[in-house]
C-alpha cells in the first residue's frame, strides 16, 4: 500500500458525526492501527490493507463474483460465498460484479484533495455548531505523511480539527502533528503495563510518555478510557487513571468512560477474524455509574459516559 | 450510533400530568369519544327543503381518492340526515352569494347548538355543518352536469396514478387581525361604504351577501352571551360565577366590537374561525391563523403590563382556547380511520420568523406558546415555527428542547430565507414577502389576502417515467395514456430519454390542470362563500366572492408527488444504461414489465449500483435540481379561465406516496410496483445513506426558489442523538445550518422503532402518541397498519 503526503489508505468517512469531538463534525477513519486491542470494535481497521468482506444478509446468491475472481479465491452457491482468505488479494473484482454490494473491499487508496473535497462539504455545519473534523482509525498517526498534508488544509480552510489517537507511535510524530491540532481525543486503557500488554499487545510507557507531553503543549485533551470487562473494568484501575489525570495532567478537559460494546462481533465474522471477546457482557449501568462516582471523588468533574450499556 | 441506555418509551412518553385541574378534565373529556355523548362535532345537515337540494359537493373532496368510492352514499345520507331550514318567501328572488348568505346567518341563528362546557374559559364547539348549496332548479342542473363530468375526469386520472385535483376548501389565512382591530361591525361599516359607490350588479350582490354573513358571528355570539349570563345566575360557586359573568360580557361585544382584551381577543378568534369551518362545511382543513403570536402579543403584552392579566392565567386561556381546535376532527375520533387521513387537518399557528427589516419579532408570548404547545400535547391547531438567519439562540435551544423530549415532532420548522425568496420568484409584492406565513402543514401564503390553493391539485412525477418507457402506455389498464414518445430502446441519449420524460410530464399536468379548471368554475359559479369572503382582503374592494377569485392574490398550487423515485429512476437509467452500458433499455423496461419478478439481480443492480439523490452528491443533485426546475417553472405558465388563478408549484405529498403506489408500475430505482414513492423532498427511504447533514445539503442543492409552496421535508433522529444538553445544542446547531442551506420547512421525529413497535402492540397504552406523517401528525395508533409499517420502516434504517 502507498501512504504518502498525497495520498493514504482511508476505509471511512462519516459525516455527522457527534460522538468524537465537540459540535457537528466529519470523522475521516485511517487504516492500520500498531495495537491490538482485544475489543476493538473497528477491526476493519487494524491491517493497513484493504481487504474483502462479505455481507451475508446482503448476498442474493447471484454468484457472478465467483467468476470475476481473477485468483479463484471464492466459492459458494445461492446460500453464500466464501472467501480463501490466502488467495484473496482484494482486488475487488468480485466486489465490482456483485449486485447488491454483498462483497466489499474495505479500505479504499485516497488522494488528499478527495478527502478535502468531502470533508468541506459539511462546512456549513461545522461553523454554525463548533464542529469540525476528527481524523479516527485505526491509529491515524501511522500515516502520518498523509495526515499531516489532511491537516495543513484543515488549517487553511479554518477547519477545526482533532486527533483520536491511541498514542503509540513517536514523539517526533506527535511533535509534527502538534501545530495542526485543536483537541487530542486521547486513548488510555490502563496505566499497568503488564494489563496494557496482554490487551492491547504493547506496554503503555510510550503512550503515557507521549500523553504528557502533548498536555505539556496546552492543546485541549480529551481522555478516553473504554470500559473492558475482565481488563479495564475495575474501580482500582479506572481510579489510578483519575489520579494520574488529577495530579500530573493540566489539559485534560473531559474524561470519557468508554463501556464495552459488542456490536461489532459481525464485523469480525466478515472479516474472518475471531473476536476474542465474542461472549463478554455489557457492562451495567450501574456498574458505569460507580465509576463514574470513583472519577469524581478523585476529583475530576467533566466525566462522561456514553454508548451501550445492560439496564440491569 | 452508539445508544444510550435509558428506556426511551418513558422518555418519550408525554401524559400533560402537570396540567391544571381545569385543564386537565377539558382535555380529557376531549379524548371521551365514546363517553361524551352531550357535546360531539358531528355533521348537522340543512337543507332548503327543495328536491333538487345538495348538501355535499364532490369536488371539495376531489383530493382525498379514498372517499371517491363514496360521493354519491354521503351527498344522498347527508341530505336525507338534514334538517329543513326556514325560510322568507323572497329568498328565491335573491341571488346566489345573498341566498347562501342568508342560508348560513339563519342556520346560525336558529340551529347551531349553544352549549357550555363545564370550566372552559373560551366557548363554541360544535361547528361541523353539511350546508345547502341554495342553488335554484335550473341552477343544480347545470351544476350537476358540470360535477359529473368533472368526477368522471377525476376518477380517470386517479385511476391510472396520474394525480387528482379539486377545488378545495380551507388552506388559507383569514384576515383575523381585522376583526381584532375593528371588529365585524367595523368590517361591516367599510362593506356599506362600498356598496354606497358599487353599481355593477354582481359586485352589489356580493357586498350585500358579505354584510349578512358578517351579522351572523354577532348572532351566535349574543346567542352565548345570554346562555352564559343563565349559567352565571344558577352557579352557586363564586369563583365560576365570576367567570361566567365574565364571559357574557365579553361575547356580547365580540367578535362584533373590537377586542379590546387578550381574553376578548381569544374568544372573538375562535367564534370567527369555528364559522369559516360552518360556512365552508368543511372542518378545519388548512384553516390557518398566520403569525400568531404577532397577532396576540399586543393584548396580551397590554394586559400583562396592566395587571391585569397573570402569565399563568394568560396559559390558561389559551389552553381552553386550542382544546377547542382538536373538536374539528371529533367525528372521527369514534371511528379511527385508515390512511391517516383522519387527524390531517392543520388549523396551523405560525410562531416567530423575521420583521420587515430582518429583525427577529420573538417575543415573551412565543414562548407562552411553545410551553402551552409542550405541556398540552395536542393534535391542534398545529404549531410552525418561523427560523431564520437571525433567530435567537434561546429560541433554537428552546425549540431542540422540545423536540428532543416530545413524542414525534411537535411542530413544524419553517426556514424564511428559503422561503420568501421562491415567494419573490412567483411575483408576490416585496413589502409583504416577510410577513408571509404557511397554511395546513407548510405551505407558504401571504396573510389574509392570499388563496393559494395549496392542496388543489397532485400530480404524481413518477408516473411519466412509466409512460416513457412503454411509449405512453398505461402499465396498469395497458391502455394508451400519454403522447407516444417513441420506444425507448431507440433513444440514443439520454437526452433523448429526458426530452421524452419531459413531454410526459406535460401530458400529466395538462391532465390535471384541464380537471381542476372544471373545479375551480364550478366553484365559482355555484359555491360562493361569502362570509370566508368577508375575512379575505381583496374581496370587498372587488365586490367579488373569494370563490370567483376575490382575494389580492390567487393561486392554484400543483403538489409534486414522488420527486425523489422520479430523480433515482432517472439516474439509475443515465448511469447504468447511457453511461456505463451496463443495463440494457430492453432489460430495463423488459423487467419493469414483470415487476422485476425473477429479475432480482438486475433490481440489486439499480438499488445498489446507481447514484442516488440525498447524498450531497453533485452528480445526482443536478439531475434532481433539472428535474425539479422543469415542471415547477413550466406550471407556472397555467392559468384557469374562469377566475384567471395562476399555477405554482409544491412538494407536499401528503399521503399519495402511499395511495398512488399500486398505481405506479416498478420504476428504475429499483421499486417495486406497490412500494410506497417517496414523501416530500425527502430521498427515498433508504437512499440516503450519508445522514442527515448529506441530505440536507441535496434538499438545499435542489434549487427550491421556484417552489413557492415549498416542501415537506422530513427525518427521524433517534433519541440517543438527542440525550443530553451536548447534543440538543447539536440539534440546534444543525437547524442554524438548515437556514443557510436547506429546503422551506422540516420536521424531525425523535422516535425510536423499538417504541413504534410497541404501539402498534398495545395501542391501548398509546392512544395520544403523536407522528408526523408528512408535514402532518396524526396518532399514531389511529392510523392503518400499513402507514404504521412504514413509519417503523423509516425509523428502524436510521443511521
Amino acid at each position: 500500500m502507498r501512504s504518502d503526503a498525497s495520498r493514504g489508505m482511508i476505509f471511512s468517512i462519516q459525516k455527522f458525526s457527534t460522538e468524537d469531538g465537540p459540535g457537528i463534525r466529519t470523522t475521516v477513519f485511517l487504516k492500520g492501527c500498531p495495537l491490538r486491542c482485544l475489543w476493538c470494535h473497528n477491526p476493519e481497521s487494524i491491517s493497513r490493507n484493504p481487504q474483502l468482506v462479505w455481507h451475508s444478509p446482503r448476498c442474493i446468491g447471484d454468484l457472478a463474483c465467483i467468476g470475476a475472481c481473477p485468483r479463484g479465491a471464492l466459492s459458494g452457491d445461492e446460500k453464500g460465498v466464501a472467501v480463501n482468505r490466502e488467495a484473496c488479494e482484494s482486488c475487488g473484482n468480485c466486489a465490482a460484479v456483485c449486485p447488491t454490494g454483498a462483497l466489499e473491499v474495505i479500505g479504499r487508496e485516497m488522494a488528499a484533495d478527495e478527502v478535502m473535497s468531502e470533508i468541506l462539504k459539511d462546512a456549513l455545519f461545522y461553523r454554525q455548531s463548533g464542529g469540525g473534523v476528527t481524523f479516527s482509525g485505526g491509529e491515524p498517526t501511522l500515516q502520518h505523511e498523509f495526515l499531516l498534508t489532511l491537516l495543513a488544509a484543515c488549517r487553511n480552510a479554518g477547519i477545526h480539527t482533532a486527533l483520536d489517537t491511541c498514542g503509540y507511535n513517536r514523539r517526533e510524530i506527535f511533535r509534527s502533528l502538534v501545530p495542526y491540532i485543536d483537541l487530542f481525543l486521547y486513548d488510555l486503557k490502563s496505566l499497568d503495563d503488564e494489563l496494557h500488554k496482554r490487551a492491547t499487545g504493547v506496554g503503555v510507557d510510550l503512550i503515557i510518555g507521549n500523553l504528557k507531553y502533548l498536555d505539556s503543549t496546552g492543546i485541549p485533551l480529551w481522555l478516553r478510557t473504554p470500559v473492558i470487562p475482565g481488563y479495564t473494568e475495575r474501580g482500582e484501575n479506572i481510579r489510578q487513571i483519575a489520579r494520574f489525570i488529577r495530579d500530573e495532567l493540566t489539559n485534560v478537559k473531559r474524561y470519557d468512560l468508554l463501556p464495552f460494546s459488542n456490536l461489532c462481533a459481525s464485523k469480525y465474522d466478515e472479516l474472518g477474524i475471531e473476536f476474542s471477546l465474542a461472549g463478554a457482557p455489557l457492562m451495567k449501568e450501574e456498574e458505569m455509574k460507580e465509576l463514574e462516582a470513583i472519577t469524581r471523588g478523585e476529583g475530576l468533574d467533566n466525566v462522561v459516559i456514553s454508548g451501550l450499556m445492560s439496564r440491569k | 450510533m452508539q445508544q444510550n441506555g435509558t428506556s426511551p418509551a418513558k422518555m418519550l412518553w408525554n401524559p400533560a400530568e402537570s396540567l391544571p385541574p381545569r385543564i386537565k378534565r377539558l382535555r380529557e373529556e376531549f379524548y371521551s369519544f365514546y363517553e361524551r355523548d352531550y357535546f360531539r362535532n358531528e355533521v348537522m345537515a340543512f337543507t332548503t327543503g327543495k328536491p333538487w337540494d345538495s348538501v355535499y359537493s364532490p369536488h371539495n373532496w376531489g383530493v382525498v381518492p379514498e372517499v371517491f368510492l363514496f360521493f354519491e352514499c354521503y351527498s344522498q345520507s347527508l341530505l336525507a340526515d338534514a334538517a329543513v331550514v326556514e325560510l322568507p318567501p323572497s329568498f328565491w328572488k335573491e341571488p346566489l352569494p345573498k341566498r347562501r348568505a342568508l342560508f348560513f346567518r339563519k342556520v346560525v341563528e336558529s340551529h347551531l347548538p349553544v352549549r357550555i362546557l363545564q370550566g372552559e374559559l373560551v366557548v363554541g364547539g360544535q361547528f361541523n355543518t353539511a350546508l345547502s348549496r341554495s342553488l335554484t332548479k335550473r341552477e343544480a342542473a347545470a351544476w350537476k352536469r358540470m360535477e359529473s363530468g368533472y368526477v368522471k375526469l377525476l376518477k380517470a386520472a386517479d385511476e391510472s396514478g396520474i394525480g387528482n385535483g379539486g377545488a378545495t376548501p380551507g388552506h388559507l389565512i383569514p384576515d383575523y387581525r381585522t376583526v381584532l382591530e375593528i371588529g365585524f361591525k367595523g368590517l361591516v361599516k367599510r362593506f356599506n361604504e362600498l356598496l354606497s359607490t358599487a353599481t355593477n350588479k354582481k359586485a352589489r350582490a356580493a357586498l350585500e351577501a358579505m354584510i349578512i354573513s358578517a351579522e351572523a358571528p354577532c348572532i351566535l355570539a349574543n346567542r352565548y352571551s345570554e346562555e352564559l349570563g343563565k349559567r352565571a345566575a344558577d352557579e352557586t360557586d363564586p369563583l365560576r360565577k365570576r367567570e361566567l359573568e365574565r364571559m357574557a360580557t365579553i361575547c356580547s361585544r365580540v367578535p362584533w366590537e373590537p377586542a379590546q382584551n387578550y381574553w376578548e381577543a381569544l374568544q372573538s378568534l375562535w367564534f370567527t374561525h369555528m364559522l369559516v369551518m360552518a360556512a365552508e362545511s368543511y372542518p378545519g382543513a388548512g384553516l390557518s391563523y398566520g403569525r400568531f403570536d404577532q397577532l396576540l402579543y399586543p393584548y396580551y403584552k397590554k394586559d400583562i403590563d396592566a395587571d391585569s392579566l397573570t402569565p399563568d392565567f394568560a396559559k390558561e386561556l389559551l389552553m381552553c382556547f386550542f382544546i377547542k381546535h382538536n373538536y374539528a376532527y371529533d367525528f372521527q375520533g369514534r371511528v379511527g380511520t385508515n390512511q391517516g387521513i383522519n387527524s390531517g387537518f392543520g388549523q396551523l399557528i405560525t410562531l416567530s420568523g423575521m420583521g420587515k427589516n430582518g429583525e427577529d419579532l420573538t417575543n415573551d408570548f412565543t414562548y407562552l406558546c411553545l410551553e402551552v404547545i409542550q405541556e398540552l400535547n395536542m393534535l391542534e391547531p398545529k404549531p410552525n415555527v418561523r427560523l431564520h438567519r437571525g433567530s435567537p439562540h434561546r429560541l433554537l435551544a428552546r425549540v431542540s428542547d422540545i423536540i428532543a423530549h416530545a413524542q414525534g415532532a411537535p411542530f413544524l420548522l419553517n426556514f424564511d430565507e428559503q422561503s420568501i425568496r421562491a415567494l419573490r420568484w412567483i411575483g408576490l409584492p416585496e413589502e409583504e414577502l416577510w410577513d408571509y406565513a404557511p397554511v395546513g402543514c407548510l405551505e407558504n401564503t401571504l396573510q389574509g389576502n392570499d388563496r393559494s390553493g395549496t392542496v388543489d391539485v397532485n400530480i404524481n412525477l413518477a408516473k411519466a417515467v412509466e409512460l416513457v418507457l412503454f411509449n405512453g402506455r398505461d402499465q396498469q389498464t395497458r391502455l394508451q395514456k400519454g403522447p407516444k414518445s417513441g420506444d425507448p430502446r431507440s433513444f440514443e441519449t439520454f437526452d433523448d430519454f429526458m426530452s421524452a420524460y419531459r413531454r410526459q410530464t406535460d401530458y400529466c399536468m395538462k391532465t390535471l390542470i384541464e380537471l381542476y379548471n372544471i373545479s375551480d368554475e364550478i366553484r365559482a359559479r355555484f359555491e360562493p362563500t361569502p362570509y370566508l369572503s368577508t375575512l379575505v382582503r381583496g374581496c370587498a374592494e372587488k365586490g367579488k366572492d373569494i370563490t370567483e377569485g376575490g382575494a389580492h392574490y390567487n393561486f392554484i398550487t400543483m403538489e409534486g408527488v414522488a420527486l425523489g423515485t422520479t430523480i433515482d429512476s432517472l439516474l439509475a437509467i443515465k448511469k447504468l444504461v447511457y453511461e456505463d452500458g451496463r443495463v440494457s433499455m430492453d432489460e430495463l423496461a423488459g423487467a419493469i414489465d414483470v415487476n422485476f419478478e425473477g429479475r432480482e439481480p438486475l433490481r440489486q443492480l439499480l438499488v445498489n449500483r446507481a447514484p442516488k439523490f440525498g447524498n450531497d452528491d453533485q452528480y445526482a443533485d443536478s439531475l434532481a435540481r433539472e428535474v425539479s426546475n422543469y415542471w415547477t417553472m413550466e406550471v407556472t405558465k397555467y392559468r384557469s379561465p374562469y377566475t384567471g388563478r395562476r399555477y405554482r408549484a409544491g412538494y407536499l405529498s401528503w399521503n399519495y406516496w402511499i395511495s398512488y403506489a399500486p398505481k405506479t408500475s416498478a420504476t428504475p430505482d429499483g421499486r417495486k410496483r406497490g412500494s410506497y414513492l417517496s414523501n416530500g423532498l425527502c430521498p427515498v427511504n433508504g437512499a440516503d445513506r450519508h445522514g442527515p447533514t448529506a441530505m440536507i445539503k441535496s434538499v438545499g442543492n435542489l434549487g427550491l426558489d421556484t417552489v413557492p409552496n415549498g416542501g415537506s421535508h422530513t427525518f427521524s433522529l433517534s433519541p440517543s442523538l438527542v440525550r443530553d444538553r451536548e447534543h440538543i445544542d447539536k440539534l440546534a446547531a444543525l437547524l442554524r445550518s438548515y437556514t443557510e442551506h436547506g429546503g422551506t420547512a422540516l420536521q424531525i421525529n425523535i422516535i425510536d422503532a423499538d417504541t413504534l413497535r410497541a404501539a402498534q402492540k398495545n395501542p391501548d397504552e398509546y392512544r395520544n402518541l403523536l407522528v408526523r406523517i408528512t408535514g402532518y401528525n396524526a396518532y399514531f395508533v389511529m392510523i392503518g397498519k400499513e402507514i404504521q409499517d412504514e413509519i417503523i420502516a423509516r425509523e428502524s434504517h436510521r443511521i
